[in-house]
């Protein structure tokens, strides 16, 4: 293959590299057009003293100072801790759950759209609605999960103010919201597994437990590490759920590293600060991007 | 025949011309003004004002842009708009907190030049608490559009049949809850209730009990918060929840919770904004009808009773292409016959005192006669470019101190250094 | 037999637990969209509503022109969609199957497009917008809609495209077919649950999607839904009723579309796959 590679490119691998090229091109035109602009601006203000609120200031080009500054803010630490803590918890939580989803969901029922309607709606509910429907649910008095509470004979618990509480209720409401985009992922995958591998391993007389370890979950492998890459990487922004449940209270207890960055650039105006967090928020994402990538490139001519 | 005929002719000739000219006189007349506002703001109302400036200015056309609902919203929308320079918005309203963060940031119009000679006859006029607002460093920024302040809500029918009066102090509110509470022994009856959610009418919950301590913030310029004043509020909401006034989820009470409860009738006093009355009173399933009565809130004594002052501004934007046009309709929005209609149709509080005494806004809203006092005495949150970081460091550390997860020294503490930052 | 009854037994619990995560907090708003405000405020909670009433989805109609919204959100939704489906298509099938160089790192940065926080770039993407003329138009969010899918469309294609062995197309093009026709003859109806499923991904990321929304096209002719919806409430207020009646009225009709528009898409292309 890597000799392959190093030979004269015969004419049809030429003109096969040309179409793919313009195959690829639709694709990085549209990225230009929208993104690269913000992209270049984000980064340059990031080397930049751009505060809005303080215009007499003017720009200067500050080199690595708003870097370093993060390094000694400590409501950012407490913010990448936070950010951290909802990635370790709803990404492998949202998997588990998606899985588990999937797997019921690929059932043979007779009547099918109930279940996929169960599979979209959490998905088709606007994230910042979702958001405020679990704060409901979690209010003091009039929450679903304190009018449990009570109806058991417990005392109520203030969810939303009381840091761990607050934490475990937001972490709840992200995997219930994201579960559904891993089981949509998942269930596209199991439907791709030809009936006949279960067939030849019941013959085989494999047990549904060992049918799934051997089957199901190799097969699933590739949609598996699609869902927890984009989980991953949407679960570093974590934004919308715990800005409509706590607004990141109580105090700063549940600020997400998103939270703090939309505060400083949108709320403070301080475009200069914001950016460099953004580009910090950058970098942790494209490393574990980047770990993932090395991890799953694999030969395409399998098979 | 052919006299008639020409005389035809001659006639649609010069009803053509006629249509002619007047339409490019229409077309050079023409100038389209966009306002932007709240959706809280009652667009509705603003719409049949400015239908009836266009009625009297034909050359005008003003177009409503409603945006976001909220404070949060609005400003971030209007922070891409403006910070990108975009000139698609002529005139906007903006919250009395922000004039001086406009002004800094240079996105709002100085109306200086467009008022002329008659600058300081027009801004005498209003209520003292809007002419200071409106005025950064010497320069008009934006003019009063209607005032709000936060005011003490009570439960009449429950205060009677205790026979509590209206309370003036904190000790007697936390006294009369506690007698009715005790009578009443209904579960689902709270005492007392104000914002506490990290939002920001929290600033006021701090802010309120810090002024009938008789301290501000900032003293010349300084931050000043190492007196007893600051330790007051603590002491005060600590005190109230001890007491079982206040509920114990009161850290997640955002503002219209409280309104909420007083209409399903499960809150005693509610200390919130004007909007208040006319919902309890005319929303068709409100059950505190003719049971809602509204006085100043209280203070630490009674004669030092302090609230926090809210209320809309018309800017100009810095980047409108029709600033005179808009300074022109900001001038009218601006005006005591526009404070009127809005008080009659929206019960918006008026920014003329005189306004108040008005028959057919007293008829509206009976309770204005005892509110012009209230908005005359009601003080300004601090006035920095700043205010926004100010904002969320006070809420976020009076939100912590309400859910228990700070003390009262560590968020003053906290909020000595993070605000003695920007107060340098 | 009481085997297999115990096997249809398990299946109907199955849906029942898919559905009922699916559809609790939906039947949440149901109920709560029938009750007045007053109602919701009492203390115990009820759950079905005491005293139903329509007046929450009059005021849906009156106060807002939601069906404009909705008409938005589907338009903004379906051409981003497209958009999106189509040039991932062909991204993900050049890397996958024509030997381009460097074609993990041309992936990587299509992948770190999807790591630049939004939030952070609002300000020059609306410049950016303004200056091609298109805000306040349906384009202002087709195409960063579209962006916003591509990376996990891309991403979700590549892994099923790999899976199609060669030989299937070396053997439609040995019968006559070009590259291209051999992309849309045989691997995409080979692959529809995963082009079904990236086609899914980004309709509802638009669905969703509110910051951009509310910024670049904020006026009432292309305002979408989420933005819409935040309309009903006020500086203060939060009308949970009126907005839970607005939900259902936005959520419903999309999801049963999207249900029977998933079984049928995907049943037709695989059919279809079969005979080809």
């Amino acid at each position: 293959m890597s000799d392959a590679i190093r030979h004269k490119l015969t004419p049809l691998e030429k003109s096969e590299r040309r179409l793919g090229f313009a195959m690829l091109a639709p694709a990085f035109l549209l990225l230009a057009a929208v993104v690269l602009y913000p992209i270049a601006e984000l980064i340059r203000n990031s080397f930049h003293f751009n505060h809005l609120a303080q215009p007499w200031m003017g720009t200067p080009f500050v080199g690595f100072e708003n870097y370093v500054k993060a390094l000694g803010d400590d409501r950012f630490h407490e913010a990448v801790w936070h950010t951290v803590l909802y990635i370790l918890v709803t990404v492998p939580g949202a998997v588990v759950v998606g899985l588990g989803l999937a797997l019921l969901a690929n059932k043979p029922f007779a009547i099918k759209w109930p279940v996929r309607l169960g599979l979209l709606l959490p998905w088709a509910l606007p994230l910042v609605f979702a958001g405020l429907i679990f704060r409901w649910f979690f209010e003091y008095n009039q929450g679903v999960a304190n009018a449990i509470l009570r109806g058991l004979g417990f005392e109520p618990l203030n969810w939303l103010t009381t840091p761990s509480l607050a934490f475990f209720a937001i972490c709840l409401a992200i995997i219930w919201k994201s579960s559904s985009f891993v089981a949509l992922v998942l269930l596209a995958g199991l439907q791709t597994i030809p009936k006949s591998f279960y067939e030849a391993a019941e013959v085989d007389g494999a047990t549904k437990w060992q049918q799934f370890r051997e089957i199901t979950l190799p097969m699933l492998r590739p949609a598996i590490f699609v869902a927890l890459i984009f989980r991953t990487i949407t679960a570093i922004q974590t934004f919308d759920i715990p800005y409509a449940m706590t607004n990141g209270g109580p105090g700063n207890s549940t600020e997400t590293l998103a939270m703090y960055i939309h505060k400083t650039t949108v709320d403070f105006l301080d475009l200069g600060y914001g950016s460099a967090l953004a580009v910090l928020m950058f970098i942790v994402s494209a490393l574990i991007t980047s770990i993932y990538l090395r991890h799953t490139r694999r030969d395409p001519g399998r098979h | 025949m052919t006299i008639r005929l020409t005389r035809r002719m001659l006639s649609l000739f010069g009803l053509a011309a006629g249509l002619a000219l007047a339409g490019t006189a229409l077309a050079q007349a023409q100038t389209t003004l966009r306002i932007f506002t709240g959706g809280q703001q009652r667009p509705d109302v603003m719409r049949q004002i400015v239908d009836g400036y266009m009625q009297r200015n034909p050359g005008v056309k003003v177009e409503v842009e409603v945006g976001g609902a909220t404070s949060e919203q609005q400003q971030q929308y209007l922070n891409t708009v403006l910070a990108s320079k975009d000139s698609a918005l002529d005139l906007i309203l903006i919250d009395v907190i922000r004039p001086a963060q406009w002004a800094a940031a240079q996105w709002a119009e100085p109306l200086d030049a467009y008022l002329g000679a008659e600058r300081d006859a027009v801004m005498a006029r209003y209520l003292p608490a809007y002419r200071a607002a409106n005025i950064v460093n010497g320069k008009v920024i934006a003019l009063p559009y209607f005032a709000d302040a936060q005011f003490l809500y009570y439960r009449k029918d429950l205060l009677e049949k205790h026979g509590v009066a209206p309370p003036k102090t904190w000790d007697e509110l936390k006294a009369g809850a506690q007698r009715i509470l005790a009578a009443e022994n209904a579960p689902n009856l709270r005492g007392f209730e104000t914002a506490g959610a990290p939002i920001e009418g929290t600033v006021c919950t701090y802010l309120v009990p810090m002024w009938g301590a008789g301290e501000d913030l900032t003293k010349d310029g300084k931050l000043n918060l190492s007196g007893d004043a600051a330790k007051k509020p603590f002491q005060l909401w600590a005190d109230l929840k001890e007491a079982k006034v206040t509920p114990p989820n009161l850290a997640e009470i955002p503002t219209d919770r409280i309104r909420q409860n007083l209409q399903a009738g499960n809150l005693i006093f509610g200390m919130t904004w004007g909007y208040v009355w006319n919902r309890a009173q005319n929303d068709a399933d409100s059950t505190v009808k003719d049971k809602i009565g509204v006085v100043p809130l209280p203070g630490f004594t009674a004669d030092r009773q302090s609230t926090c002052i809210g209320g809309w501004q018309v800017a100009v934007s810095a980047f409108s292409k029709n600033k005179a046009e808009a300074a022109k309709l900001a001038r009218y929005l601006s005006s005591p016959e526009v404070s009127k209609q809005q008080a009659v149709l929206a019960s918006h509080l008026p920014v003329f005192a005189e306004v108040y005494g008005d028959a057919d806004v007293l008829k509206a809203n009976p309770w204005f006669a005892q509110a012009l006092p209230v908005v005359q005495a009601a003080r300004s949150r601090p006035v920095t470019p700043r205010y926004t970081e100010v904002s969320e460091i006070m809420r976020t550390n009076m939100n912590a101190f309400l859910a228990g997860t700070k003390t009262a020294d560590q968020a003053l503490a906290d909020m000595n250094t993070r605000l003695g930052a920007i107060f340098r | 037999m009481t085997l297999l009854k115990n096997r249809r037994a398990m299946v109907i619990l199955a849906g029942l637990i898919v559905a009922a995560n699916g559809f609790f907090p939906a039947v949440w708003i149901l109920f709560t969209s029938f009750k007045t405000e007053v109602e919701l405020m009492k203390v115990p909670i009820t759950i079905i509503p005491q005293a139903p009433t329509i007046e929450n989805y009059i005021r849906v109609f009156v106060d807002q022109p939601i069906l404009r919204f909705l008409f938005n959100s589907v338009v903004v939704a379906t051409l981003s969609t497209l958009l999106c489906v189509v040039c991932s298509a062909l991204a993900a099938y050049a890397l996958v199957r024509l030997r381009l160089p460097g074609a993990g790192i041309i992936l990587s940065v299509l992948l770190a497009i999807a790591m630049f926080p939004l939030i952070s770039m609002m300000v020059p993407l609306f410049q950016v917008m303004r200056d091609l003329g298109l805000l306040n138009t349906w384009w202002a969010l087709i195409f960063p809609h579209a962006v916003l899918s591509m990376p996990v469309c891309t991403l979700v294609l590549i892994s099923f495209f790999q899976d199609i062995p060669r030989d299937l197309e070396n053997a439609a093009m040995i019968d006559g077919c070009t590259r291209l026709g051999a992309l849309w003859h045989v691997v995409i109806p080979l692959t529809a649950p995963g082009v079904f499923t990236a086609g899914i991904l980004a309709f509802v990321n638009s669905w969703d999607e509110f910051l951009l929304a509310l910024t670049l096209s904020p006026r009432v002719a292309s305002r979408t839904l989420p933005v819409g919806i935040t309309l009903y409430q006020g500086e203060f207020s939060f009308p949970w009723p009126i907005i839970s009646a607005a939900l259902i009225v936005a959520i419903v009709p999309i999801c049963i579309v999207i249900a029977i528009f998933q079984e049928r898409v995907v049943s037709g292309l695989t059919s279809g796959g079969m005979k080809g």
